[in-house]
């Protein structure tokens, strides 16, 4: 299948897209591991998308390079076609044909005939759970069905690599979860799954993770690592009877590192957690503000993002 | 080109086409209504006219010259005025086109063997039909004027001089003169051209809006297997509209087929296969589905009405124009199709313009598949 | 009605409808192009015929004729074919309109008093410039016949006279035909077919660009959010379509000024008739926008049914083909359009420079259907808004 036994599935090196003088991607460089579930977080903007479809060969790079399961993006565009299942941001499947119409559309074009065809399909729609629904037209499915209908199409032919793009956009969140297992069962069997999404808890279930923002790789590696990587400090969630005030009486008192709005509660990062506890209570008593509730919490990913975003703003400004 | 890919795509263009019954009606409908509104409404033909008369001479010989009025099929007498208001009247408000006024010195003229005027007043705003009656009208006066002559002749000397030269007017092809028999082939490939542009021109820009098209780029299908697929579940659809559109001009007008079928039948692919490659590069040149049917009627449907012989004759054009027509495919083709109907005419005659249509449809196709790039922007 | 409100909502159609692109091309280019079309390139007159000469005779009298043909400025001679084979070729082809074709013995006939004819074979494939042909072709050769029966008639007078000796003037009775055209002296159907391009104009603009501004809010998914607001039904209507109303003016003072400054169409009327006439007619129009902008939901259905409805009326409307023509059943069809109407008043008021105490009966017509459809698509609207 790949010319190449060994070495990445992707290989992004030094990858940049300009459009004019807007710099959509700039100079990327990250390694997809085989069978790995790769994902890339980032708000809107942040040039998620447009590398994806670089690496699918809809957009031509400005410069740098880009292999996808051994071939150049740029040269053997027809080639990494062949190995690779896209899905694409909207919803693109065909809304006036039905469910077994479009695999059987979908089917022709990868090449994947008779019985083989008959084999996969009967996979395809079990494993999106539309085996009852072969013949419905494809606009009465609802948003959750219509993914995972896509994500059949885009592996009728057994890709080795998958582009997802953010395929969870507008789901629901029960239905987010169990499209999250077939991307687990698929990562399982070996194929490497790209995925890219701006929520936050679904970069918990990737394997790595590339942060983007402004078209640059803020952070890459495992969740683990990235939340580790936000320094060897303490995470504490406050809630008090005055939010805004409590922050103001924090701010820059030694031990305190950062304090941020969280939900109905401060996060509050500290050095160290039992004199940081002690100092918040005085500094809160102090300012006349009662305490509900003050706990060590682990970092989220979302904690991750907003500090690394803010770090990456203040390096901006200065 | 992967045949496999391509009649996948053919077979998914079929669907969506069965599954849009709007556009289906109207690709049967139009022509059927083109063709019952050309066959049946419209026509060029001059008959009947309107015509008021006023005789301010009231004599038998006066009468003789408005009896040949009345006898004429051209003329239709409506009014026998009174005075001159009920001229302007009738004309102001197109009661008549024509008033024939016969003065009072008409009939003694005459008979003193000088010139007798008749006052022919023409209503001008329809400029053909006045034209054609004007000839009619003054054809008529002609003719009657030589047959006074002979008379008077004849009671003067005894002896008759009859019309020494008069014209021998024989129709070649289409001998009754009907319009219909005129217009019908011609509209055909007007018919064509606008379905095409109608169907076609949407079909790429659609993809592009739903975002289906991006799908469709990311796979291995390749740019020209896209166009052919297209093209060909199209294809049929045409077809099957040039079917009905021919039976209706053979077996309901009776438009008379004295050529080869078998011309007509690969001419007419070839025109189908460029005027739906033309819609399909419109479609794919714009990315919204409005601009691409704007451009589409403007490219397909004008020139096809206007521009392509069909009834407005190239030759009377200014150059500009002329120049401009020699662009249109749908010209070459209405040269074939009235060449086989009308004349009987064959490959002989007809070959340049079928090489010429033959070459359009590859350049057409051509320029589809280099406009459907597999790249995103 | 919120006459604030409503000012709101024309101004933010105006600004949208400036800005986009698209909007502008279809306020300039199908004006345009219609005139450039019907002013310049559709001509059904037969200035030239092309005609093939054939001369079997070749004899002073069929040169005589020959320049009676050239002298009339009606044909050209396009070819001079040697054989009949060459003849029928030149007709295949249509290279030619028509042949003329002198036979052997023309000249014996016509010196010796007999009875002759001259064949005029015409291509019938256009029938329409045939006829003109014919009859042109018709009146030449009459003009030959008078002249040499003018002859004849000298000939025998005199010899008649010697015979009596005395002197007689030849009194040969003739009726000729003195034409005057009204209107449209020049016959040009260049004045014929321009005026007419502003019943076109009116209907496509108002009618197309109607159903297409509320078909596109509609699209957009902002049509819901403003029914959301105070807003009433009422001044959305009158907010989307008096732009149009305006627009639909504009291109009507264009076409107005480009008949008379580049197409000299002589304009004998009032204007002022004119823009009440259109003004009724625009109801109409309006009315058919807005019924089609119910019926459709996407952009592209209310373009198609904006065309399938334009097409049959337009065809129907005496514009390009005479109402006269047409069999009885549908002449009473075109008594429902009203373009027919317009069209009427249109070319009255241009060439013929009719008042009110014409046309009255068309402008009662177009008010009347005006108000009608209308008043029967407001309401569906408001329906349809519900």
């Amino acid at each position: 299948m790949l010319p190449e036994t060994s070495g990445p599935a992707v290989k992004i090196d030094n990858l940049s897209k300009r459009f004019g003088d807007f710099v959509a991607v700039d100079r990327v460089s990250i390694e997809v591991h085989r069978g790995e579930i790769f994902g890339f977080l980032g708000p809107n903007g942040a040039g998620k998308s447009t590398t994806i479809r670089i690496l699918c060969g809809l957009l031509a790079p400005s410069s740098g390079r880009a292999t996808v399961g051994g071939y150049d993006v740029a040269t053997h565009p027809e080639e990494v076609r062949q190995n690779i299942g896209y899905m694409s941001q909207k919803f693109s499947l065909y809304d006036d044909l039905s469910v077994e119409e479009n695999i059987n559309f979908f089917g022709g074009v990868y090449g994947v005939m008779g019985e083989r065809l008959a084999a996969r399909r009967d996979y395809v729609l079990k494993m999106a759970g539309l085996e009852d629904r072969r013949t419905s037209m494809t606009h009465l499915l609802s948003g959750g069905w219509k993914q995972r209908l896509a994500l059949g199409c885009a592996i009728l032919h057994e890709p080795p690599i998958l582009f997802l793009d953010e395929p969870t956009s507008g789901v629901d969140p029960i239905a987010r979860v169990s499209f999250w297992d077939l991307i687990y069962q698929l990562s399982a069997a070996g194929h490497t799954v790209f995925v890219t999404t701006h929520y936050m808890d679904e970069a918990e279930y990737c394997h790595r993770l590339a942060l983007m923002g402004g078209g640059r790789v803020i952070a890459l590696g495992s969740p683990a690592e990235l939340k580790e990587s936000l320094g060897t400090g303490h995470l504490l969630n406050l809630e008090s009877s005055d939010l805004l005030g409590s922050m103001q009486a924090l701010r820059g008192r030694p031990g305190i590192e950062d304090v941020a709005v969280f939900g109905g509660g401060l996060h509050v990062k500290v050095d160290e957690e039992s004199a940081a506890e002690s100092e918040i209570r005085s500094s809160l008593n102090a300012a006349g503000i009662q305490i509900h509730k003050l706990e060590p919490i682990a970092p989220s990913m979302e904690d991750v993002f907003v500090t690394l975003m803010e770090f990456q703003d203040q390096k901006a400004a200065s | 080109m992967n045949l496999r890919r391509t009649f996948a795509m053919a077979r998914k263009e079929i669907l969506h086409i069965i599954r849009d019954p709007r556009s289906l009606i109207a690709a049967f409908s139009q022509p059927l209504l083109m063709l019952l509104i050309f066959g049946y409404a419209l026509s060029l033909d001059v008959d009947r006219i309107p015509t008021i008369v006023y005789d301010l001479d009231q004599t038998p010989l006066s009468d003789a010259l408005i009896k040949s009025f009345r006898g004429s099929r051209y003329f239709n007498v409506v009014e026998e005025a009174k005075g001159y208001h009920p001229i302007d009247n009738a004309i102001d408000t197109r009661r008549a086109l024509l008033a024939v006024v016969v003065p009072t010195d008409y009939s003694r003229n005459l008979l003193e063997g000088r010139e007798a005027a008749v006052q022919l007043l023409v209503d001008g705003s329809d400029s053909n039909t006045a034209a054609i009656a004007q000839g009619y009208a003054e054809g008529l006066i002609l003719t009657f004027a030589q047959q006074t002559r002979e008379n008077a002749q004849s009671m003067r000397t005894g002896s008759v001089i009859h019309i020494p030269v008069e014209a021998r007017v024989r129709v070649w092809y289409n001998t009754d003169l009907v319009s219909r028999d005129f217009i019908v082939p011609g509209l055909i490939g007007v018919i064509i051209m606008i379905i095409a542009s109608l169907l076609t021109s949407l079909t790429v820009a659609r993809e592009w809006e739903n975002g289906t098209m991006e799908q469709l780029l990311s796979t291995p299908v390749r740019p020209v297997e896209i166009a052919m697929g297209k093209l060909a579940a199209y294809f049929l659809l045409g077809l099957a509209d040039m079917g009905v559109a021919l039976a209706v001009a053979i077996f309901v007008f009776h438009v008379p087929l004295k050529g080869s079928p078998a011309l007509l039948l690969v001419s007419s692919c070839i025109f189908i296969f460029g005027a739906l490659g033309w819609g399909i590069f419109i479609s794919a040149s714009q990315r919204n589905q409005l601009a691409a049917y704007q451009l589409g009627t403007l490219t397909s449907f004008l020139p096809a009405f206007l521009l392509s012989g069909f009834i407005y004759s190239i030759d009377n054009m200014p150059a500009v124009i002329r120049a401009i027509a020699l662009f249109v495919p749908a010209r070459y083709f209405i040269e074939i199709i009235k060449g086989v109907f009308l004349k009987g005419t064959g490959l002989r005659i007809l070959w340049f313009n079928l090489v010429l249509l033959t070459a359009y449809a590859a350049l057409v196709f051509y320029w589809a598949t280099s406009k459907l790039k597999k790249k995103v922007a | 009605m919120n006459l604030q409100r409503l000012r709101i909502i024309i101004r933010k159609e105006f600004i949208q409808t400036f800005r986009e692109p698209r909007m502008r091309f279809m306020m300039l280019l199908p004006p345009l192009i219609q005139l450039l079309v019907f002013g310049f390139a559709v001509n059904l007159d037969v200035d030239s015929a092309k005609i093939a000469w054939m001369d079997e005779d070749r004899s002073p009298q069929s040169r005589e004729l020959l320049s009676q043909f050239e002298g009339s400025g009606r044909f050209i001679i396009a070819a001079t074919p040697a054989s009949e084979a060459q003849m029928q070729d030149l007709l295949d082809r249509g290279r030619v309109d028509g042949v003329i074709r002198v036979l052997p013995g023309f000249a014996r006939d016509v010196e010796r008093g007999r009875d002759t004819s001259v064949q005029v074979l015409l291509d019938g494939t256009n029938s329409n410039s045939a006829s003109i042909v014919s009859g042109y072709a018709g009146q030449t050769i009459a003009r030959y016949a008078s002249q040499v029966m003018n002859q004849r008639q000298r000939d025998k007078l005199i010899a008649g006279t010697m015979a009596s000796g005395g002197a007689i003037t030849a009194q040969i009775p003739r009726v000729v035909a003195q034409t005057r055209v009204w209107f449209n002296p020049d016959l040009r159907s260049r004045n014929y077919f321009v005026p007419g391009v502003i019943v076109n104009i009116i209907m496509l603009v108002t009618l197309s660009m109607t159903a297409m501004a509320i078909v596109r809010e509609k699209e957009i998914g902002t049509m819901e959010q403003l029914m959301v607001t105070p807003i009433r039904p009422a001044e959305l209507i009158l907010g989307k379509t008096l732009p149009f109303v305006l627009i639909g003016f504009w291109d009507m003072i264009l076409v107005f000024v480009a008949s008379l400054v580049i197409f000299h169409v002589p304009f004998a009327g009032s204007f002022g008739l004119l823009c009440f006439a259109a003004l009724l007619f625009i109801l109409t129009t309006l009315g058919a926008g807005l019924y089609i902008s119910t019926i459709s939901k996407t952009q592209q259905q209310a373009n198609m049914s904006t065309f399938l409805i334009f097409q049959p009326f337009s065809m129907l409307s005496g514009f390009t083909f005479p109402i006269r023509n047409m069999p009885q059943v549908v002449q009473y069809f075109t008594y429902l359009n009203p373009m027919r109407y317009f069209l009427e008043v249109v070319r009255g008021v241009f060439l013929k420079g009719s008042g009110v105490d014409v046309l009255w009966p068309q402008l009662v017509a177009l008010g009347v259907m005006g108000v009608v459809v209308l008043s029967l698509a407001v309401r569906k609207f408001h329906k349809h808004l519900e």
